[in-house]
């Protein structure tokens, strides 16, 4: 299930990026190696799906309400 | 900071000074007790960060922990030969606070959390940095307790607001705004507290940091835009552990004793609402936007037609929807969403901006006004892969999301995915954000060299500093400083024949004793009593005058 629908054209145009062209140039960059950068993240998903008792660690989270 | 010099005004305007803490969520995996680990997690960390006892004695430290416990640090060896020991009164929310030299900040356990305290800042790109400076701090001190676990036990911290078992933490700031502006909003101007309380709630599209599931007896989801939204229950009070207000009450000035019937004295507005963060631009969010907006207030600039008729109903509704699309009503009976909302505030601070009304204010702010309204740009277009760099709920959902895709055995309910939702904010290796920042993923709005900067030094631009200063120094020439608070210092000083003396420094002026007011101070002092006779003869409160800007 996905929430939120990725853009069909990546390099559409952002009135933002229009008025401030820095942040918007970073971004397009950013959004360009965005694809192959996300899977910088798939080990720690993996990692934490590997986790041998998931129940349990959900379990140890218990805190207090705190301040 | 730009100075304007007032005279009888009638109205002013303070710097939006800000300062933050960080409750960490914190247990120990592969023990399980009844209550769970937070205690031993959070002593076992705060031994690890140095520090200088905020009050006369530990007896309360000395009588919980065990001796794994005692903080390790260069100064307890100059705590103990001073003598430190003594009574205290224990309060659960404020066990063994310590004070950092390092970047004038402090840390101590709060209802079993380790709690990190910046120190005060001007700027919101500084709060980012510190922040992050802290994390540091943090994360050292984890990496030190985890070295003394027994095999098989781990301890984790997670920079999150809840537990997934109906238990949630704070993550608070809190602002310098005028005696007269607290007023307004608590007790005098209802449509100033609804006004802000409407901006918080749709804020949490920049600022939240995303939940798997629902808690507190709230409707099912799927996944959620706010760790906090669930929680909160009521629109203002004093209290922040049950019953939570969106809007906090708190007074607790910790500006000493400045002139209270002057419309130009500092209050301290204390804002638990907000996430931790991580995503820089999440963090940025959370203060930058809030000063603009404190400041409207402090101007009376307050538009009617933006505030939500049920803000707690919309922050439900809000929080409820990544797709972005609820609507919530407005007093005027238009339903709105979230963004429209925060669109609609951006816009109200543009036109003031023109204006100039946060010259000398709110620093930087052309450039927070600037990612603010390219992020809610790009949240109308929902370019995802866009936001993903800069929002926590965002890289958060999309990590989910890919983990679904690579595991078709994985739903909204499993245990695995909640797992991932946890380690999303774990600052061991195991951290999804850690991960996708070392894979230079994530915007960086400060540098890391900035970051490490305030790991190990104050603000130069606050009262902060002389307080890192000042601890440093004591240090140094072995003072024994007796007790330690935000706006005061008071050291134990061998005098005549060695018959001891109490001197005690007020740091009440937050935006006085920068270093721009104190550094030849120092430099010109080298007895202690001199000085802190120097110091005391800055003039208190003049950088709350002379920064304050009037309005006519």
């Amino acid at each position: 299930m996905r929430f939120l629908q990725r853009p069909n054209d990546p390099q559409q145009n952002h009135a933002g990026a229009d008025n401030d062209s820095d942040s918007g140039e970073r971004l397009q960059q950013i959004r360009a190696q965005s694809d192959s950068l996300l899977a910088a993240g798939d080990d720690a998903i993996q990692r934490a799906l590997a986790g041998s008792n998931s129940e349990a660690f959900l379990r140890s989270t218990r805190q207090l309400g705190g301040q | 900071m730009t100075k304007r010099t007032t005279s009888n005004a009638s109205e002013c305007v303070l710097p939006k000074l800000c300062g933050a803490d960080i409750e960490l969520g914190n247990f120990i995996a592969g023990i399980e007790q009844i209550g769970g680990t937070g205690f031993d997690a959070s002593h076992a960390l705060l031994a690890e960060i140095k520090g200088l006892p905020v009050r006369p004695g530990n007896y309360f430290d000395s009588y919980w922990s065990t001796a794994s416990a005692i903080p390790k640090v260069e100064e307890d060896a100059h705590t103990e030969s001073c003598g430190l020991k003594g009574n205290s009164i224990y309060n659960p929310q404020d066990v063994s606070r310590r004070f950092l030299a390092g970047n004038g900040g402090s840390a101590y356990i709060d209802l079993n959390h380790a709690e990190l305290c910046l120190p005060e800042v001007v700027s919101a790109f500084d709060h980012l940095a510190a922040w992050h400076g802290m994390l540091r701090i943090a994360k050292t001190a984890l990496d030190s307790a985890n070295e003394d676990r027994p095999a098989g036990q781990k301890i984790h911290v997670l920079v999150n607001n809840t537990d997934g078992l109906g238990h949630s933490y704070g993550s608070h700031l809190n602002f310098l705004i005028s005696r007269r502006t607290f007023d307004n909003i608590l007790f005098r101007k209802a449509h100033y507290l609804q006004f802000l309380a409407s901006f918080q709630v749709s804020s949490i599209l920049l600022t939240g940091q995303g939940k798997v599931g629902s808690e507190n007896g709230r409707p099912n989801t799927s996944y959620q835009i706010s760790q906090r939204a669930d929680f909160f229950e009521t629109l203002q009070g004093v209290q922040t552990t049950y019953n939570r207000p969106l809007i906090n009450a708190r007074d607790e000035t910790l500006c000493g004793q400045i002139g209270s019937d002057d419309p130009r004295a500092p209050a301290r507005w204390h804002v638990i609402f907000f996430d931790s963060a991580l995503a820089h631009g999440s963090c940025l969010f959370r203060v930058g936007p809030m000063q603009m907006v404190l400041t409207l207030l402090e101007l009376g600039l307050v538009n009617p037609r933006l505030i939500l008729d049920d803000p707690l109903l919309a922050l439900q509704l809000f929080s409820h929807d990544p797709t972005l699309k609820a609507r919530a009503a407005l007093i005027g009976g238009q339903r709105t969403t979230a963004l429209e909302l925060q669109c609609a505030f951006l816009n109200e601070v543009k036109r003031h901006a023109a204006q100039g009304v946060f010259v000398g204010v709110v620093p930087r702010f052309e450039e927070i006004i600037a990612l603010w309204e390219n992020t809610l740009n790009l949240l109308v277009e929902k370019d995802l892969m866009a936001l993903a760099p800069r929002l926590d709920w965002v890289l958060k959902l999309m990590a989910i999301e890919r983990a679904m895709e690579q595991n078709p055995n994985l739903d909204w309910d499993s245990p695995e995915t909640k797992v991932i939702d946890h380690l999303y904010s774990s600052l061991d290796a195991d951290g999804l954000y850690r991960a996708y920042e070392a894979s230079g993923f994530t915007e960086q709005l400060v540098t890391p060299e900035r970051i490490a900067h305030f790991s190990r030094n104050p603000p130069s631009d606050t009262r902060a500093w002389t307080r890192a200063m000042l601890l440093r120094r004591a240090i140094d020439d072995r003072v024994e400083v007796n007790t330690v608070d935000w706006d005061r210092i008071t050291f134990r000083i061998k005098g005549r024949h060695n018959w001891p003396s109490y001197r005690t420094l007020a740091l009440a002026d937050p935006l006085g004793f920068t270093q721009a007011h104190a550094e030849s101070i120092f430099e010109d002092c080298t007895d202690f009593n001199d000085l802190l006779d120097g110091l005391e003869s800055l003039p208190v409160g003049e950088s709350l005058v002379n920064d304050a800007i009037a309005v006519n």
